[in-house]
């Protein structure tokens, strides 16, 4: 989970991932409706509404396990009924593209070439016989290499591009039919980041696959234009009008949506979790977990340079065990302080309050990687407290004595830490004594 | 880090804070026995007693808004309730009343706590919290934490110059 999350906060998607899960959803399940493109493209469109994360958590999980992704494009999507009869050859890009992501992030091999061939379905015009086709376990696997790859061989007449883009995901789809089922293929696809990233040779099509995730997934051709530019004409020259509509609207949804330089548009990586609503919620979770962690980095001073969730966690622990003992230690010494009752302390308290930052220094001279030191001053008067016994009449001034010189090499160490000028009237009876 | 909102809000909660807690310190020093020896158990009493004092009235400063805050106000509550029914009744009655809650869920499972239940026994109301607002209750307790701190250290420092 930690590996895990780390590449998601290393994506920087904020309501990205909601969407992702429910449209990747929607393409893994063998949707023989024509729909099912349209609803993906739908909802990456709808995307970027950020704060639509509890709409879009909450409306997509019924339509994850939904068979007929109409019914979702019609309650959810209002303004999409455009879409909802999209001509075959879009719908095929949208398949294709989907695929096409897994495409252009792999390298290419020729094995996975040859199975491919062998499904009859392909040759055939007809989409849903494709899906059918498929079970679905072999849903991500092989409409990676075989749809895109028919549906290039049938409109482009093959390049030597789409065979390497093919040969390229072939090696991947080993890959991921390594590590089994669909579940771990969008998993696969956040994990082969890392590897991606490494190995130079697909480090263009990593590129590639970046940019083109910029785009919705709708705008098809940009995310063939690497692997190959005959394809991509073609979809256009298919799809444009649709497809006009929905480039604007996308590409001004990327932009504001994410506003990173990596807009990735996970809708078509998550074809294995669509099946698992779980994994749709747990992304969302990780996310706003991830986000919390970064909050408290903040707040813990010395955390900065901390990347890991267990480390992390261990020092908020610390921190916070540290501050319960320091709030015991002061009220230990205010308990042993003698009482001056001035009626105007409270005025003249408050007034140190507001405009002392002594405090902060001190705290900040405690913070950062003391802990240990925090329990030493206060083992010291937890020891002082057995040897005052034998000193009774001694007692209160002794630990009191005590305290103060511990409280003084406290606040030495918050001197350290912030300029004197900011101690105010604390910094005149300090001065001296130290 | 903090925006100005941010540092507006923490210096409301920080006066009041302050307010409260003198004030509760005022009346303890009133309420003191006049004789000037202490003994250790007074002083381990009073310590106490100052450090619920500044927990209640950090939760005080708070407000319900806060599931920590509302956990350690009914702590409180419940627990003044628990005492004063405790003066009134007899101890009988009471061992019938009392509840034994048993931390399964901590050690039984594995020999060591997780990092999550650890964090859970620090912040107050935590054992009930998902991962992920407990880390939203941790962040805002750590702050109210460090606020507490720098109070009382400028009281102490106060009363020890």
């Amino acid at each position: 989970m930690d590996g895990h999350e780390n590449e998601d906060v290393g994506f920087q998607h904020g309501s990205d991932g909601v969407l992702h899960c429910p449209s990747s959803g929607m393409s893994t399940n063998p949707l023989p409706e024509k729909v099912s493109g349209m609803a993906m493209s739908s909802v990456s469109m709808y995307k970027p509404s950020n704060g639509a994360d509890p709409f879009f958590s909450s409306g997509w999980d019924p339509l994850v396990s939904l068979s007929h992704s109409e019914n979702f494009g019609a309650s959810s999507m209002v303004s999409h009924s455009e879409f909802s009869n999209p001509p075959y050859p879009v719908v095929m890009e949208n398949q294709g593209v989907s695929s096409s992501f897994h495409l252009v992030q792999y390298p290419s091999s020729s094995t996975l070439i040859e199975p491919v061939p062998k499904l009859p379905c392909f040759g055939s015009g007809s989409f849903s016989e494709m899906v059918n086709s498929f079970g679905l376990p072999d849903c991500s696997q092989i409409a990676n290499s075989g749809c895109p790859q028919n549906y290039a061989s049938n409109k482009a007449g093959g390049g030597t591009g789409k065979t390497s883009t093919n040969t390229a995901q072939s090696q991947d789809d080993h890959q991921i039919s390594g590590e089994g089922a669909i579940g771990s293929s969008p998993t696969a696809k956040r994990r082969k980041r890392a590897p991606d990233s490494n190995n130079s040779p697909f480090s263009p099509h990593q590129n590639a696959e970046g940019e083109v995730q910029k785009d919705l997934s709708g705008e098809s051709s940009d995310v063939l234009k690497e692997p190959d530019e005959k394809k991509p004409k073609i979809e256009q020259n298919t799809g444009s009008n649709l497809r006009g509509k929905q480039t604007s609207k996308q590409a001004k949804d990327t932009s504001s949506g994410d506003g990173s330089k990596d807009n990735y548009i996970h809708v078509r990586a998550r074809r294995g979790q669509a099946t698992n609503s779980h994994s749709l919620a747990e992304r969302v979770r990780r996310e706003k977990i991830s986000e919390r962690m970064r909050l408290l980095q903040e707040l813990v001073p010395g955390c900065n340079k901390i990347t890991g969730k267990a480390v992390m966690l261990d020092e908020i622990i610390n921190y916070v065990q540290s501050l319960q003992q320091q709030v015991e230690f002061l009220s230990m010494k205010l308990a042993t302080v003698n009482p001056e009752l001035n009626i105007d302390m409270e005025q003249i308290l408050s007034k140190d309050i507001i405009h002392s930052r002594a405090g902060t220094g001190a705290i900040l001279g405690f913070g950062p990687g003391m802990s240990s030191t925090h329990r030493y001053p206060h083992g010291i008067f937890q020891g002082s407290l057995p040897s005052i016994p034998a000193a009774t009449p001694k007692f209160p001034s002794l630990p009191q004595t005590m305290l103060d010189n511990e409280l003084h090499n406290l606040f030495q160490m918050g001197f350290d830490s912030c300029p004197v000028d900011n101690l105010g009237p604390n910094a005149g009876h300090l001065k001296p004594e130290l | 880090m903090a925006t100005k909102g941010v540092t507006l809000n923490t210096n409301a909660r920080k006066i009041r804070f302050a307010r409260r807690f003198i004030s509760i310190l005022l009346k303890m020093r009133k309420t003191r026995s006049p004789c000037s020896s202490s003994s250790i158990e007074d002083v381990r009493k009073r310590s106490q007693r100052i450090k619920i004092a500044a927990y209640s009235s950090m939760a005080h400063a708070v407000g319900p808004r806060r599931a920590w805050s509302r956990a350690v106000l009914f702590k409180l509550r419940s627990r003044a309730r628990h005492q004063s029914m405790m003066k009134r009744r007899s101890f009988g009655l009471q061992k019938k009343r009392v509840v034994v809650v048993k931390n399964n869920n901590d050690i039984i499972p594995s020999g060591q706590l997780s990092q999550a239940d650890r964090l859970r026994q620090l912040v107050p109301g935590g054992k009930a919290m998902d991962m992920c607002s407990l880390l939203e209750e941790t962040a805002d307790y750590i702050s109210c934490l460090a606020t507490q701190v720098k109070v009382m250290q400028t009281i102490a420092d106060h009363f020890s110059k």
